[in-house]
């Protein structure tokens, strides 16, 4: 990191320094400091880092994330090994890859390789400033690929939508602190953002229309608030599902969204673009 | 060397000797051991009197492997200054880059150490202390290294003493945003490739397994009909042996009717039908 054009290929100046002399993210967190260091041990422990990490750019990371990477998540099973997912977000930390190649990840490669786009959007939300993690991390609430997600206790179904919600809203995932944002109304307020508009139109109109139909169980949610109540990342997807469905409930029900029915027997498929602020 | 050339230098030598010895008397005795030691060993036997059935053998040049051997304390004396004072200055010592070395680049393949299963490596005698040389393990070239395991071997890989003998610097390449893209592109096309591929091996898969299906199906009628065959041909012969027994075997008086009958052209009463 000390030269300009080139990387080191192993991690130990990286960790060495710790941030003392290196750049910082962009955030202005020390990018050698922002997973916890129980999992960062475990990383730069891991087979899978020691083989397929090493002596990695940025364009070889594409590599490693089409061969490798076919879940996300944090540390899995019972002696917590970490993903490869979590040990090439590590290395992106490390090679700090610039707005340029982000770009790449996101969009083009993104469009081909889904895993690829995960890695770019958990990367962003860790290191980028938080109007950046909002005008970057928002376009892809529309993306409704599914992903496989890895827990410590077992692995469940995941959309990408989802995951850039929990990116936005959560403070713990895929075993790291996310580092806390500015709320995005408050951003609004300070005029960084545009307000958001949702690809499903206006709030006003849509509750409206709710009304007219009176509690019709296919239209789902729609807030604009984002109180949330997750607060572990480590949550299942099993029970999740049942919990968004609670939650939304909650937020929902102030807003004078009491008749509707979103516990019904067709919600199988959480919508996307309205649980973000 | 021809070997009037050795006889020469025998007689020559053999002079020098006697020429030698009463002025090395003179001097202390030690350096006139050394002088008579240093000459025999540098041309003649030890005895003053080189024995002649020893061409075959071969001929050292003294003063190049003399240079060599200086050449190389002096390298090892450099090297060690530079240990002590990496030591000094409180860092590890690395072999000093000379200009020539590569970037390090990421590993195209995952090593894949199952295929050592099974395999049988020879082992030099006496191997197998330390990590030093080759013995039973995984062992490194470059470095003349062996290691127990290989976790141990991928980190010996890793590091940067390693990088050094293989003649690498440690530095990689930083990938600009177009070389991402072109990785991008590549990958998805080779992904594409692969996809067209598997079509079509799908169809073949599909002519070679009704291809297998009619083969079975073959062997299973073949099977049959032998099978059939060799029933047939055990019920004959259990025919046979009913109507042909060898005069050893026969009992006075109890086959008559059977040879009568087989005399009149059938075998036995029963039925008729064909079995």
């Amino acid at each position: 990191m000390s030269k300009s054009e080139y990387h080191r290929a192993d991690e130990r100046r990286f960790l060495d320094e710790r941030g003392s002399s290196g750049p910082l993210a962009p955030n202005g967190l020390n990018p050698a400091t922002i997973m916890e260091k129980a999992v960062r041990e475990r990383i730069v422990d891991s087979y899978f880092y020691k083989e397929q990490c090493f002596a990695v750019n940025e364009a070889d990371i594409v590599d490693r994330v089409v061969e490798h990477v076919d879940f996300i998540g944090g540390v899995y099973g019972t002696v917590q090994k970490p993903t490869p997912f979590l040990c090439l977000a590590f290395k992106l930390l490390q090679l700090a890859p610039s707005d340029a190649i982000i770009d790449e990840y996101l969009s083009f490669g993104g469009e081909k390789f889904k895993y690829l786009r995960a890695l770019a959007l958990f990367y962003i939300r860790l290191t980028r400033q938080d109007k950046d993690v909002y005008t970057l991390l928002e376009p892809f609430l529309e993306d409704r690929r599914k992903l496989r997600r890895k827990g410590r206790a077992g692995t469940s179904l995941m959309y990408m939508d989802v995951f850039v919600d929990d990116l936005l809203t959560k403070d713990r995932v895929c075993s790291t602190s996310l580092w806390k944002m500015r709320k995005r109304d408050i951003l609004e307020d300070l005029e960084l953002l545009e307000p958001r508009v949702s690809p499903l139109g206006d709030i006003e109109d849509l509750l409206d229309e709710m009304d007219e139909v009176d509690g019709n169980g296919e239209v789902r949610n729609g807030d604009g608030n984002h109180t949330d109540g997750d607060d572990d990342g480590s949550s299942e997807g099993e029970v999740r599902s049942r919990r968004w469905r609670k939650s939304s409930a909650d937020r929902l029900s102030p807003q004078g969204g009491d008749s509707m029915d979103i516990d019904g027997p067709d919600d199988r498929r959480r919508s996307s673009g309205e649980r973000s602020p | 060397m021809s070997p009037s050339s050795i006889v020469i230098g025998r007689i020559a030598l053999g002079q020098a000797h006697i020429i030698d010895v009463p002025q090395s008397i003179v001097q202390t005795p030690t350096t006139q051991s050394a002088s008579v030691v240093k000459m025999s060993a540098k041309d003649s036997s030890a005895y003053g009197q080189a024995a002649g059935d020893t061409d075959f053998r071969k001929k050292y040049d003294l003063d190049e492997y003399a240079a060599k051997a200086k050449d190389r304390e002096a390298a090892e004396k450099e090297e060690r200054k530079a240990r002590w004072e990496a030591k000094m200055a409180g860092k590890k010592y690395y072999k000093p880059m000379d200009g020539s070395e590569t970037l390090t680049t990421a590993r195209n393949a995952t090593q894949d150490f199952r295929k050592l299963v099974g395999t049988t490596t020879l082992v030099p005698a006496g191997a197998g202390v330390g990590k030093r040389g080759r013995s039973a393990g995984f062992y490194c070239e470059a470095c003349d290294l062996t290691f127990k395991d290989n976790l141990q071997y991928l980190e010996h890989t890793n590091s940067m003493q390693h990088m050094r003998n293989i003649g690498q610097s440690g530095e990689v390449h930083k990938a600009t945003a177009e070389e991402v893209h072109a990785r991008i592109e590549l990958l998805w096309e080779r992904l594409q490739e692969q996809k067209r591929d598997q079509v079509i091996s799908l169809q073949e898969r599909l002519a070679v397994r009704k291809e297998e299906d009619e083969k079975e199906r073959e062997e299973k009628r073949r099977k049959r009909k032998e099978a059939e065959e060799k029933r047939k041909l055990a019920k004959e012969e259990a025919v046979k042996v009913k109507t042909e027994y060898g005069e050893d075997v026969r009992i006075e008086g109890e086959h008559d009717e059977d040879d009568m009958m087989a005399a009149m052209g059938f075998a036995g009463f029963g039925t008729t039908s064909k079995k």
